[in-house]
């Protein structure tokens, strides 16, 4: 496991040198491969959970199917990536935009693994700052006004709510040892969260907090969603795609790591609750701000901030509304990630991602226009499709918590 | 121990109003300079004694980084921005110094409600740590200039700093490392941002970055 994630790092620092700029194409790829071995060693581990060099990489179930949905959505937009990028090699797309693509993608996707692999809360922070700083100037891969005021804000935005979880982590880690335990694995929410950890709850509470709005700053729930649109919007498409359809997700994983230590000392109230109502608002606020929205990739950023709330809120109605959200965790990045792709592709053929000169796009380009078709009908949640489950589910679970 | 660490939460409160008051970056970024070796020198101040080489290898590369590395750096993106010397805030001089005031009142009340919780971490840098924070925090939303929000995002790395110390005795030095390099690349990454910000709109002054909205 270890092994090959590190490889799949290493990798892009290898490969990033004697690259044309049809070879990053071939590079990311190749990396992909890599990955995929490595959910199928996580997978095959599925009963109980993987871990490795004195428990610093720890995967369990849950991580496990997150690291499943990243390959999967790195792979369809490093794919993608090739299709969209190719087609403006001529004039835009240079060697040093390519080299600078290719090493920042491959280098966040090291980051995002080693989130969602590492044991250990500090490390996760790292990493997680390393996705921020890494993936600021994806957003900006063609320094444009707009594009630079955009990755401004997600620098300086994000830099802050980062700072906020690292407070959190170290609260829990001050947390346990007032609890008077070993200070070696302090960090390591394996053992935050058992039992035999005590916790001090004034400290926990405090720590739960600040990881909440820390990391959610990242994963754009909603009151300190606000560099979410600017940074989708102006990236391209498949940057955007890889943001909305995972990076989201990774920042949410991280809280989901604070949730058992919290419900451990605080009972299962305090931390449901927030994440409940900060779900909630997300839903509130952007389904408000979808309404006025012009721009399709500001629109498809505001539906990401929305279902980010869905499954905020699942998480927080306890076991049913967990499974929910996992099933939408999935459905979620895949369709995501189509519509970026769709909206991408559709916005270098009109030059323009503004709505109202979309129209028409199923006559101009039909592959493209029925991706988006599907994408958006699959989106809202019409029925036969797989996120209209997960969103019936959550509703069950929230039936039956209310 | 305690009558240094007096006197290192003095100078600290210090620099904190001098960044708030101040109005040439040139100043701020020395002033920063100063608070970055300051607070590197609290670990050392705190393990006299025990573990004495992770707690000197940690402030030696804090006060390296954030004493000498970062001002520099800021220092030649300053000359090479080119930029009007002098900061026009959004807010006063004199706010911002009342914010302070504010700010040191709230931290020393945050920092007497934490103290229970946390025996082992001296008053004195709790409620510092708690201020810096809160200054730092404070310039960044305040101040115009990229620069000086780079500077407050600092001042807020500090505080963090000083908390992860004397809050957590038993950090490892792998996540330590993590974080020391987060901060450097962090600042390196917004260094060229703001070269780039320049480059595209012949000033470092954020409140022309307001074309996106809604």
């Amino acid at each position: 496991m270890l092994g090959v994630a590190i490889a799949g790092a290493a990798l892009c620092l290898v490969l990033q040198r004697p690259r044309h700029v049809l070879s990053v194409i071939v590079a990311v790829s190749a990396a992909e491969m890599l990955l995929a071995v490595n959910i199928w060693a996580a997978v095959l581990a599925g009963p109980g959970f993987v871990t490795i060099a004195e428990q610093w990489l720890y995967v369990d179930a849950f991580s496990a199917f997150h690291i499943a949905v990243l390959v999967l959505v790195f792979l369809l937009s490093s794919a993608f990536a090739g299709v969209y990028f190719t087609s403006e090699a001529e004039h835009d797309f240079t060697l040093p935009v390519a080299r600078r693509f290719g090493a920042l993608w491959l280098g966040s996707l090291a980051a995002m693994l080693l989130v969602l692999a590492s044991n250990n809360l500090g490390i996760m922070w790292v990493g997680m700052e390393a996705t921020t700083l890494l993936s600021a100037f994806l957003i900006s891969l063609y320094p444009s006004r707009l594009s630079l005021e955009a990755m401004w804000k997600y620098l300086i935005i994000c830099s802050i709510g980062i700072a906020f979880a690292f407070m959190g982590t170290l609260l829990a880690a001050a947390s346990i040892q007032s609890g008077g335990a070993t200070e070696a694995d302090a960090l390591f929410w394996t053992h935050l969260a058992s039992s035999d950890a005590h916790l001090d709850p004034t400290l926990m509470k405090f720590a739960f907090v600040f990881a909440l709005v820390g990391y959610g700053t990242k994963a754009g729930l909603a009151p300190i969603h606000s560099w979410l649109p600017d940074a989708h919007s102006q990236a391209p498409a498949p940057v955007s795609a890889m943001f909305s359809g995972f990076l989201l997700n990774t920042a949410l994983y991280c809280i989901m790591r604070f949730v058992p230590p919290a419900q451990h000392a605080l009972g299962t109230d305090f931390a449901g609750g927030l994440l409940t109502a900060f779900g909630t608002l997300s839903i509130l606020v952007a389904a408000g701000f979808i309404v006025f929205q012009r721009d399709a990739k500001r629109l498809l950023a505001y539906h990401s901030v929305e279902h980010m709330g869905i499954i905020a809120l699942g998480y927080g109605l306890g076991p049913l509304g967990a499974f929910a959200a996992l099933f939408h965790t999935l459905n979620h990045s895949v369709c995501k990630s189509l519509a970026f792709f769709a909206v991408g592709r559709l916005g270098q053929r009109f030059g323009s991602h503004e709505m109202h000169t979309i129209s028409g796009a199923l006559r101009v380009d039909s592959l493209w226009g029925v991706a988006l078709l599907v994408s958006l009908l699959a989106l809202i949640g019409v029925a036969p499709f797989s996120i209209f489950m997960s969103e019936y589910q959550l509703l069950r679970a929230a039936a039956g918590a209310g | 121990m305690f009558a240094l660490l007096q006197t290192v939460h003095a100078l600290g409160l210090l620099s904190g109003f001098a960044l708030l008051g101040t109005s040439r970056i040139g100043a701020c970024i020395r002033w920063l300079s100063f608070q970055g070796i300051l607070f590197g020198l609290v670990p050392l101040i705190l393990h006299e004694g025990g573990s004495g080489w992770r707690a000197g290898f940690l402030a030696a590369g804090n006060i390296v980084l954030k004493g000498i590395v970062f001002p520099l750096l800021l220092l030649r993106l300053r000359a090479r921005a080119d930029t009007s010397r002098e900061v026009e805030p959004f807010v006063s001089f004199v706010t911002s110094v009342l914010f302070g005031i504010l700010a040191l009142g709230l931290s020393v009340w945050l920092a007497s409600e934490m103290k229970p919780a946390l025996r082992q971490a001296p008053f004195a840098m709790l409620d510092s740590s708690i201020f810096l924070i809160s200054v730092g925090l404070f310039l960044i939303i305040s101040r115009r200039n990229a620069l000086m929000q780079v500077i407050g995002y600092l001042v807020l790395e500090n505080g963090i700093f000083v908390f992860g110390v004397i809050t957590v005795v038993g950090t490892p030095l792998l996540v330590e490392l993590g974080v020391l390099l987060d901060a450097f690349v962090g600042v390196f990454v917004m260094g060229i941002a703001i070269y780039h910000i320049n480059r595209e709109f012949g000033s470092v002054e954020v409140d022309r970055l307001s074309a996106l909205k809604g």
